[in-house]
C-alpha cells in the first residue's frame, strides 16, 4: 500500500496533538515513527485506523483520497494495528485457531456451525508459512508474551493486509524474541507490506526501519532514509535539543558493603554470591528467564530464598515483604500497570503508600499536613509532572507514572533498591531523568541492583555488571571488559 | 464555599438525584416536608444504611457480603436468646461477637481458600439463614427488656436513636475511611491488590477487617429491627442485603474496586428511603413499589457511567478535570 498523509490535524478541545503531520509510506517500506510520548504518535495511529478522524487535512491510499470512517472501514482497507497493550485483542480461553479465525467474515469455516478441525488445519498450516511454532490447539491465555504477540501477527494476516502498525512490539520481548521479531517483519516486508514501527529503542529502529519520521509536538521534525541518520540527530529531532549525555552516569560507590548474600539459593537461582557497595550500581545481565528477576523478588520477600542476606552489616530476614521494606529494602517492579501502581488512585496517594506508617500519627491516622509536605517534597525533586498531586496516576503519561513509582519509593528512603526494567516503556526525555534519579540515589549512598533487558543502559548505568545463565552468576564485567558482546557472550554461551 | 459544593455534587451525583426525588416529592404530597415525616425517612433507611456502611468498605475492596441480612437475622436471635438470661450488656456484646465471628468467616473464606466473595457470601448467606430457622424453629422471639427496645423506639432530642445510630456510625466509619492509615490501605488494596502487595500492606488483613466491619455493622441493624419491633424475627434481613448494596452503587462506589465514599453510601441509602417514603404517601401499590426501586437503581449506574449525557443536559459548567496538557494527548 501506498499510505499518503497530507497535512493532518486533530484537536481534543484546546489541545492540538497533530498541527499538521505530512509523510508517505510506501508498499514494503518500513517507516519507524518515533517520538516522545505526547508526541502524537498513538493519536496519528488512531487516525490511520480508523479510531479517530482528522479535523482537516487528507489521507490517501494509493493516490485516492480515502475517508475511515471507523476501523472496520480501516480493516477493509488491509490496515491493521497491533497496539502496546496486545492482549486485549486475543480471547484467553480461547485456543489459538479460534483466535486467529475468530472474525471469519467470509464464513469459510461454516455458517452456523464451525468446523474445528478444518480451522485448526487451516491455522496450522498459515502459521507455518510465517514460520512460527505454535501449538494451535493451546489457549491463548498459556501462551508467552512473544507467542501472543507473534498470533496477533499471524491473525492480522489471516485477512488481505496491506499496511500493520506496530506500537512498542518488543517492549515485553528478550533479544532472541525481538529477533524473531525482527524476522518476520523482514518477511512483511519482502511480501509488500507496508510497516508503520513505533518504538522507544533506537537501536531497533536503525537495525529495521528503511525511513525514519520523527514526531514532535503534532508535528514531523525529521522524515529521512535510515542510512543518512544517526541516532544524535534522531533523538535531538525527538527532544529538540541536543543531548549529549544521553547516560549521565555519575559514579558514587563508596568502600561500605550495603548488601551482601551469601550462598543465596532460590527456585530459579543458586549459590547466589553478591556484595553491593554505598552507592553502587550492580547490573545484572542474561536473558529473560535466567533467573535475574527472580532473585530481585526472593530478596524482596517474593520467592522463598535460603541463605544469608545482609543489609549493612546485620542479618536481616526476607522472609515477606513487610520483612524486606522493614530491612529498607525497595524493589521496582517490571509492570508498573499490574504491580506498580493503583491507577484509580491519586498521585500523592500512591507516592505515599509505602510510607503512611511515618506519616501517620499513633492511632493510625494520616497527617495530611505531614503527607502533603513529605509527598510534595519528593514529587518534585524527582520531577513528576502532574497536574496536581491529587488527580488520578493513570492520567500521567508512562514517564510520569514510572516516576511516581520511584518516588514511592524513595519515600521510604530505602538502603537497598531492586530496580527491574527501570525505564521499560517510557520515553526518551523521561528516561534521562530516570537516570538523574538513580544519581541522586547512589549519591545518597543507596546501594542499587539493575536488571535491564536494553543492553546500552545496562552498560552506561552500571559500575560492573555480573552475568546470570541458568539462575547462575557466570561472569562479573567491570571497566573496560563491561560491554554489551560481553554480556551476550557470557548470557548466551558462557565463558569463552 | 459555593464551589466546594459544586465539586462535591459533581462528583456525588447521587446528591442530584436526592434533590430531584425530593422536590418532586414535596410539590406532591404536603406531608413530605414536614419534620416528622423526614425523621421518619431517615429511621426507615437506618437499617439498610448501616448494613450499606459496612458494605461500602467490602465494595471498595473489589469483594462483595451477601451474607449481611443472614448475619443480621442470625445475630438478632443470638442477641434475643441471651438478653432474657443474661441481661443486656451481655447480650449486645453476644450480638456483636456473632456478626464479627461472621465476618471472620467469611473474611478467611475469602483470603484462604481464594474463593470468589460473590460465592463464599452466598454459601454463608445460605447457611446462617438456615441456622437462624433451626435455632428458633421459625418462630419470632418476644423481647421485653426496657432498655433494649429504647435502641429502636426512644429519642434523644427529638430524633430517634436508631438516626442517632446511623449518624455516628458513619461519621466514625467515614473517618476511618477517608483519613486513616486502614482507609488508605482499603482503596490500595481494592484499586490493584498486587500493587498494595508489593507496597508492603497485608491485603489480607485489610479484607478480613472490612468483613468482620460489615458483619459488625449487620449486628448493630440488627438491634435496631429487633428493639423496633420488640421480636426478633428469623427472617428480618431477608433481602436486606440488596437494599444495601444499591444504595452504595447508588452512592457512586465501583463494583470494580478502588473508589467510593461512606457519605455517597449514605445519601444512596437515603435516595432509597426517600423514594419508598414517597411512594407511600402518594399510595402507589407496594408491588410496583420494587420496580421503581429497580429503575432508579438503573438510572443511578446509568448517570454515573454516562457523566456525558448528562453534561450535554446540564448547562455547561467549567471543566472539573485539569486542562490536558500534551503529555496527557497519549491518553486521550
Amino acid at each position: 500500500m501506498h499510505l499518503q498523509l497530507a497535512d493532518v490535524r486533530k484537536s481534543f478541545g484546546d489541545n492540538s496533538v497533530l498541527r499538521g503531520v505530512s509523510f508517505d509510506v510506501g508498499p514494503g517500506e518500513v517507516v519507524a515513527l518515533v517520538g516522545e510520548n505526547g508526541a502524537g504518535k498513538s493519536t496519528l495511529t488512531r487516525v490511520i485506523s480508523g479510531a479517530h478522524q482528522p479535523d482537516s487535512g487528507r489521507l490517501l491510499i494509493d493516490g485516492t483520497p480515502t475517508v475511515l470512517k471507523d476501523p472496520q472501514a480501516a480493516m477493509a482497507q488491509g490496515i491493521e494495528v497491533i497496539y502496546q497493550e496486545f492482549q486485549q485483542n486475543l480471547f484467553p480461553h480461547l485456543s489459538v485457531a479460534e483466535n486467529m479465525y475468530v472474525l471469519d467474515r467470509e464464513r469459510v469455516f461454516g455458517r452456523l456451525f464451525v468446523s474445528k478441525q478444518r480451522m485448526a488445519a487451516e491455522a496450522a498450516r498459515a502459521l507455518r508459512r510465517l514460520g512460527m511454532e505454535i501449538d494451535v490447539q493451546r489457549q491463548v491465555g498459556e501462551l508467552s508474551v512473544a507467542e501472543r504477540q507473534m498470533l496477533e501477527i499471524a491473525k492480522a494476516m489471516t485477512h488481505e493486509l496491506r499496511l500493520i502498525i506496530l506500537d512498542e512490539p518488543t517492549a515485553a520481548l528478550d533479544e532472541q524474541e525481538s529477533e524473531q521479531l525482527f524476522a518476520q517483519v523482514n518477511r512483511l516486508r519482502e511480501a509488500g507490506v507496508s510497516v508503520i514501527y513505533i518504538s522507544h529503542r533506537l537501536d531497533e529502529v536503525f537495525a529495521l526501519s528503511d525511513r525514519v519520521v520523527v514526531l514532535r509536538d503534532g508535528r514531523v521534525t525529521l522524515d529521512a532514509p535510515t542510512g543518512q541518520l544517526t541516532p544524535a540527530r534522531v533523538v535531538t529531532a525527538m527532544v529538540g535539543d541536543a543531548v549529549d549525555d544521553f547516560y549521565p552516569k555519575e559514579r558514587n560507590a563508596r568502600d561500605e558493603v550495603v548488601l551482601e548474600v551469601r550462598n543465596g539459593n532460590g527456585a530459579r537461582f543458586h549459590d547466589i554470591d553478591l556484595q553491593v557497595r554505598a552507592g553502587e550500581v550492580v547490573g545484572i545481565g542474561g536473558v529473560v528467564g535466567c533467573g535475574r528477576s527472580d532473585l530481585l523478588r526472593a530478596l524482596f520477600g517474593l520467592q522463598p530464598l535460603t541463605g544469608s542476606v545482609r543489609v549493612g552489616g546485620s542479618a536481616v530476614r526476607v522472609a515477606s515483604v513487610e520483612d524486606a521494606i522493614g530491612s529498607r529494602i525497595a524493589y521496582l517492579s517490571p509492570d508498573r500497570q499490574a504491580e506498580g501502581l493503583c491507577m484509580g488512585q491519586s498521585v500523592e496517594a500512591n507516592v505515599s503508600l509505602a510510607s503512611l506508617r511515618e506519616l501517620s500519627t499513633g492511632g493510625g491516622v494520616v497527617s495530611r499536613g505531614k503527607e502533603r509536605a513529605a509527598t510534595g517534597a519528593v514529587i518534585s525533586d524527582l520531577r513528576v509532572r502532574a497536574a496536581s498531586p491529587s488527580i488520578a496516576v493513570s492520567s500521567l503519561s508512562g514517564g510520569n507514572q514510572q516516576k511516581a513509582l520511584f518516588a514511592k519509593w524513595v519515600m521510604t528512603r530505602p538502603r537497598v533498591l531492586l530496580m527491574d526494567e527501570p525505564t521499560r516503556g517510557v520515553d526518551v526525555g523521561a528516561k534521562t531523568e530516570i537516570y538523574r534519579i538513580i544519581n541522586q540515589l547512589t549519591a545518597d549512598g543507596v546501594a542499587v541492583l539493575l536488571v535491564s533487558s536494553d543492553l546500552p543502559e545496562l552498560v552506561a548505568m552500571s559500575d560492573r555488571v555480573v552475568v546470570m545463565r541458568e539462575g547462575r552468576f557466570v561472569a562479573e564485567l567491570t571497566g573496560d571488559g563491561l560491554d554489551e558482546q560481553s554480556i551476550l557472550k557470557h548470557a548466551l554461551v558462557g565463558a569463552a | 464555599m459555593t464551589s466546594k459544593l459544586k465539586t462535591v455534587a459533581g462528583r456525588l451525583r447521587a446528591v442530584w438525584m436526592l434533590l430531584l426525588v425530593g422536590v418532586v416529592l414535596s410539590v406532591t404530597s404536603p406531608v413530605f416536608l414536614t419534620p416528622t415525616n423526614l425523621l421518619n425517612v431517615a429511621l426507615a433507611t437506618s437499617v439498610a444504611a448501616l448494613l450499606a456502611a459496612g458494605q461500602t468498605y467490602v465494595i471498595i475492596l473489589a469483594e462483595i457480603d451477601l451474607s449481611v441480612g443472614s448475619a443480621l437475622g442470625f445475630s438478632a436471635v443470638v442477641t434475643a436468646l441471651t438478653l432474657g438470661p443474661y441481661g443486656l450488656v451481655p447480650a449486645l456484646a453476644a450480638g456483636l461477637a456473632t456478626g464479627a465471628a461472621i465476618g471472620l468467616i467469611n473474611g478467611l473464606l475469602v483470603t484462604r481458600t481464594r474463593m470468589p466473595s460473590f460465592i463464599a457470601t452466598l454459601a454463608t448467606m445460605s447457611v446462617f439463614a438456615g441456622l437462624t430457622l433451626h435455632i428458633t424453629s421459625g418462630n419470632p422471639i418476644p423481647v421485653t427488656d426496657y432498655d433494649f427496645q429504647g435502641i429502636g423506639q426512644a429519642r434523644f432530642a427529638g430524633v430517634p436513636v436508631p438516626v442517632w445510630i446511623m449518624l455516628v456510625a458513619f461519621g466514625v466509619f467515614g473517618f476511618v475511611l477517608a483519613r486513616t492509615r486502614f482507609g488508605r490501605y482499603v482503596y490500595a488494596t481494592g484499586d490493584n491488590v498486587e500493587a498494595a502487595r508489593l507496597s508492603g500492606i497485608r491485603v489480607h488483613r485489610v479484607k478480613i477487617l472490612a468483613f468482620v466491619i460489615s458483619g459488625v455493622l449487620a449486628s448493630l441493624a440488627g438491634f435496631i429491627i429487633t428493639a423496633r419491633l420488640s421480636t426478633a424475627q428469623p427472617t428480618a434481613g431477608a433481602g436486606l442485603e440488596l437494599d444495601a448494596i444499591a444504595a452504595v452503587i447508588i452512592g457512586g462506589t465501583s463494583l470494580a474496586g478502588g473508589r467510593g465514599t461512606l457519605l455517597g453510601t449514605l445519601v444512596g441509602a437515603l435516595v432509597l428511603g426517600v423514594i419508598d417514603n414517597g411512594m407511600n404517601l402518594l399510595d402507589v401499590s407496594p408491588f410496583l413499589q420494587d420496580v421503581v426501586k429497580g429503575l432508579v437503581i438503573l438510572l443511578a449506574v446509568f448517570l454515573d457511567r454516562n457523566v456525558d449525557v448528562l453534561r450535554r443536559l446540564l448547562p455547561r459548567r467549567a471543566p472539573e478535570t485539569p486542562a490536558r496538557t500534551p503529555e496527557l494527548a497519549q491518553h486521550i
